[in-house]
């Protein structure tokens, strides 16, 4: 087990440095200028040199990039005596940092990674993520949990009466689920449910997490929000886990040990729920676990609809601002998130089903 | 997993229960939506329209605007120009205070003269990486500092190397504003989200993406005849990015002001001829007037680029055949609902009062013209000319299909290039596009604004000068008209200027821009101005 998690926890690692490498590049091989993108139409020379040098993009390439390396490494070096060299331990930079090694003027640190501020805003990434990720989780996860629960009761009911209305109207529909353009569907939904029938659902168009009274006085939580948008972002998985469910479980019934199950003389409501479903959920967890993964990297369309600032709203603004220090923050904790999510289903799937052992 | 369930239906219900009333109906909350979103409050970063806006309501500088655009005092009671225009000497106002902070103890202080020096000095700073550094170009350095002195707490003293008249304009801007140094002191760059400033409302809250929350500075210097200003209680904004749910909740009253108009409902609210659509007239009130801001394209000029090898565009009379070649006043109607001016006159903006339409003549709409004018060039019904191409955003092209099936009825056969926002700006600055669109909104009013765009040591990236148009006879008069104080004389020579760019045709100008603003029927004294500035303080609320 042990072996095993080093071994991903590597791999996780090269993912990320991966992940670096390659949106440094992109960000310096495409034409643009994130000094230009911040002063608009009056970028003279003088301007656009300041803010280089202020974003550190004054240096050759590759000191940026190991710069970066060093900012966003939990183990780093930097000048511990002045302060003006660019790599001075500024401590509103990198907050708790301890040293480890000293030598000479520089010292080996250990801290919290440092993913700058943003070029447009100045606003710490940090605080971006931690402001736009439990978004994103909160709406990812109720999508999921209800795509799931639904999915697999109707997937369940589908295949254990194959044939029959129930399963031939839970097949149209899913079909239908899994074609439709989540773009369009927002837009639909959010006109019936929040437009339409505003009056009898009580739901609004948009908003957010948290609302805010005008006087500034309140925040409250606002999960009514939530709704029409983890709905929306809920049907496509929905569809999905319904076939996948029926299908495998109609495979697992088809198996002996359910036939000898039935002979000894279980249930059927116990041999559904002990024995077929949680062999047949394999799959659907696999699909769950792809589908959270990537919802977890923001769905853009159902986010601008909503008004719900997550990931998404906030990758999609900053790739058109040019803005550097947030698009590679962001990255960099979906890809975290994401290795991590890979390392708990392959354990997920060994607690399911025995046969399959971790190595 | 029963209890997990039942968890998970108790928060929902939660959830939708009704929320405790904060609504105070005696209170007179304004309320505007900022699709843009605000990046900061610090007025060293109010480059866009969203942060100047919230800065305007927050800070204020020694000087500050009208309606009409006239220079009026502000925490500057009054001023004096030296003779050779280079000196300017501004007296202070000794009853204007910071708002109430922690960083005073809970108190406040009064604005002396050192502070404006500070603030000054930190719009400069190369540290600060301030966007609006290039404000302080024409201030005089000595032994390497700019030469901003305070006198005493309440003489401020500014000297230029140079006359430049449209100085107290730019001093208007909100780059110029106020603050304390105990604020920087203290918050460092998160000053961005902690203000501290003089205007007549504070920061109550700021949940950025979501609301922010000013509310009246009681303490204000600033008075309408007898009443202390302003008369609203608070300032609420709202991030909501769709342009069609602001729309949504604008109709429904949910919000009080809206500014421009976006395509999906332009028809909806306003008529072909750009007037409100007149079912709407008992709800709301549309304010329009010009707005500095001039649509154009334009052509790089400068021959030593290889880029201009073999394209058309290097000759004058193919820049002139696209600007006679298409009908900007149709244009205008069909795309755009009359909202602006078809550019018929110079490239100087309607809404400056150096804009002349007898003095400056322009190019309209005469194709026989542009056919031969091509003819003449020895490339008849643009034979032999080749493929234009033109690059824009997607924002404009409808404008640029527009042009682009107008001109192919002379021959020219333009192709559209469309790039994103950041890599157009790069390869312009870069001189890598022969045409290109563009546009130029005022950073302040006067003319020398726009024509600085074609002032040859201006040439990108050391100035604006993005199409590298070069005219002997253009700078000499951009020089004079520096140097020139009395307004009339100055006007002559910005009205010649502007001649010079019609006449050599460096752009093609589409159009001038409006002002667009939407009002709710119980909100008064909400003006406009053609710099499209939003100011509150005098605002009231039924």
């Amino acid at each position: 087990m042990l072996q095993f998690l080093l071994k991903r926890l590597f791999y996780g690692f090269l993912v990320l440095l991966g992940v670096i490498t390659v949106v440094f590049l992109l960000f310096n091989v495409l034409p643009g200028d994130p000094a230009r993108m911040m002063l608009g139409q009056r970028a003279d020379i003088n301007s656009i040199e300041a803010i280089n040098k202020d974003l550190g993009r004054d240096k050759p390439l590759t000191t940026q990039y190991f710069n970066y390396l060093n900012d966003f490494s939990i183990l780093s070096i930097h000048n511990i005596s002045d302060t003006n060299n660019y790599w001075y331990l500024d401590r509103t930079k990198y907050t708790s940092a301890i040293k480890l090694i000293p030598f000479g003027n520089y010292a080996l640190i250990l801290k919290m990674p440092y993913m700058r501020r943003s070029y447009q805003s100045k606003r710490m990434v940090t605080e971006i993520i931690t402001e736009a990720f439990p978004k994103t989780v909160l709406l990812a996860g109720v999508a999921m949990l209800f795509a799931v629960i639904i999915g697999v009761i109707v997937g369940v009911l589908a295949a254990i009466k194959k044939d029959g209305f129930f399963d031939r109207i839970s097949l149209v529909l899913s079909a239908f689920g899994m074609s439709l353009p989540s773009f369009f569907a927002a837009i639909l939904i959010a006109w019936l449910f929040a437009f339409v029938l505003a009056k009898y659902t009580g739901l609004s168009m948009f908003g957010s997490m948290y609302t805010v009274d005008d006087f500034g006085n309140g925040e409250y939580l606002d999960l009514k929000n939530l709704i029409l948008p983890a709905f929306t972002l809920g049907i496509r998985p929905l569809a999905v886990i319904v076939e996948l469910t029926r299908s495998s479980m109609l495979d697992v019934l088809s198996q002996d040990f359910i036939r000898t199950a039935k002979a000894k003389g279980l249930s059927p409501y116990h041999i559904i729920t002990r024995h077929t479903l949680k062999n047949a959920m394999n799959p659907v967890i696999t699909a769950v676990s792809g589908w959270l993964a990537s919802l977890m990297a923001g769905a853009v369309f159902v986010e601008y609809v909503f008004d719900w600032k997550g990931v998404g709203v906030v990758i999609v603004d900053a790739l058109e601002k040019y803005d550097f220090p947030v698009v590679m923050g962001v990255l960099l904790f979906i890809s975290i998130i994401l290795v991590i999510i890979n390392i708990f289903v392959d354990i997920l799937y060994g607690m399911l089903d025995p046969r399959i052992r971790l190595s | 997993m029963q209890r997990f369930c039942f968890t998970i239906l108790c928060l929902f219900l939660f959830a939708s229960c009704n929320h405790p009333d904060y609504k105070n109906n005696t209170k007179k909350v304004f309320r505007y939506n900022e699709s843009a979103g605000i990046t900061s409050l610090d007025p060293a970063f109010s480059k866009d329209q969203s942060n100047i806006w919230v800065c305007n309501q927050l800070f204020n500088g020694l000087v500050q605007l009208d309606e009409q655009l006239k220079v009026q005092p502000c925490i500057a009671s009054h001023w004096s120009i030296s003779a050779d225009g280079k000196t300017y000497t501004f007296t202070i106002r000794k009853d204007v205070y910071f708002h109430k902070s922690t960083i005073f103890k809970d108190s406040t202080r009064k604005v002396v003269a050192n502070d404006f020096v500070y603030s000054f000095n930190r719009i400069v700073d190369e540290k600060i990486a301030s966007p609006g550094a290039w404000i302080f170009n024409y201030v005089k350095k000595e032994n390497g500092k700019y030469a901003f002195i305070a006198r005493n707490d309440s003489i401020l003293e500014i000297k230029l190397n140079q006359s430049f008249p449209p100085f107290l304009g730019l001093l208007s801007m909100q780059y110029c504003s106020v603050i304390p140094h105990e604020a920087i002191d203290f918050y460092g760059k998160d000053f961005r989200k902690n203000p501290i400033g003089t205007g007549a409302f504070q920061l109550k809250l700021w949940k950025e993406g979501v609301k922010l929350v000013l509310l009246k500075n009681t303490n204000y210097f600033e008075f309408e005849d007898t009443t202390r200003l302003p008369y609203l209680d608070a300032i609420a904004i709202t991030f909501i990015i769709d342009k069609q749910s602001v729309f949504l909740e604008f109709i429904k009253g949910n919000i009080d002001f809206m500014s421009g108009i976006d395509a999906s409902y332009k028809d909806e609210l306003l008529t072909v001829n750009g007037k409100l659509n007149p079912k709407y007239k008992n709800k709301f009130q549309l304010i329009s007037q010009p707005y500095l801001n001039t649509e154009y394209l334009a052509f790089l000029m400068d021959t030593s680029h290889t880029e201009l090898n073999n394209n058309p565009v290097k000759y004058k009379a193919v820049r002139q055949a696209i600007n006679y070649g298409f009908d900007r006043v149709k244009m205008m109607r069909y795309l755009r609902n009359n909202i602006g001016t078809p550019a018929l006159y110079g490239f100087i903006p309607k809404g400056l009062p150096s804009f002349d339409t007898v003095k400056v003549k322009g190019y309209d709409y005469q194709p026989d013209k542009s056919r031969k004018l091509l003819a003449d060039a020895g490339f008849a019904n643009g034979e032999g000319l080749g493929d234009i191409t033109l690059s824009t955003t997607a924002s404009y092209l409808d404008l640029c299909k527009y042009i682009q099936n107008q001109l192919t009825e002379i021959g020219l056969k333009i192709k559209i290039d469309v790039n994103p926002p950041a890599t157009l700006r790069e390869m312009i600055a870069k001189s890598k596009i022969p045409f290109f669109r563009g546009s130029w909104i005022a950073d302040y009013p006067d003319a020398e604004n726009y024509l600085s765009l074609f002032y040859s040591p201006n040439f990108c990236p050391i100035g604006p000068n993005y199409t590298h148009f070069s005219n002997k006879n253009f700078d000499l008069i951009y020089n004079k008209a520096q140097n020139e104080v009395n307004d009339s004389i100055r006007y002559n020579y910005y009205n010649q200027m502007d001649q010079i760019i019609m006449n050599e045709a460096p752009v093609v100008v589409l159009y001038y821009d409006q002002v667009l603003r939407f009002v709710q029927n119980n909100i008064q004294g909400l003006g406009s101005n053609p710099m499209n500035l939003l100011t509150l303080k005098k605002v009231k609320k039924q």
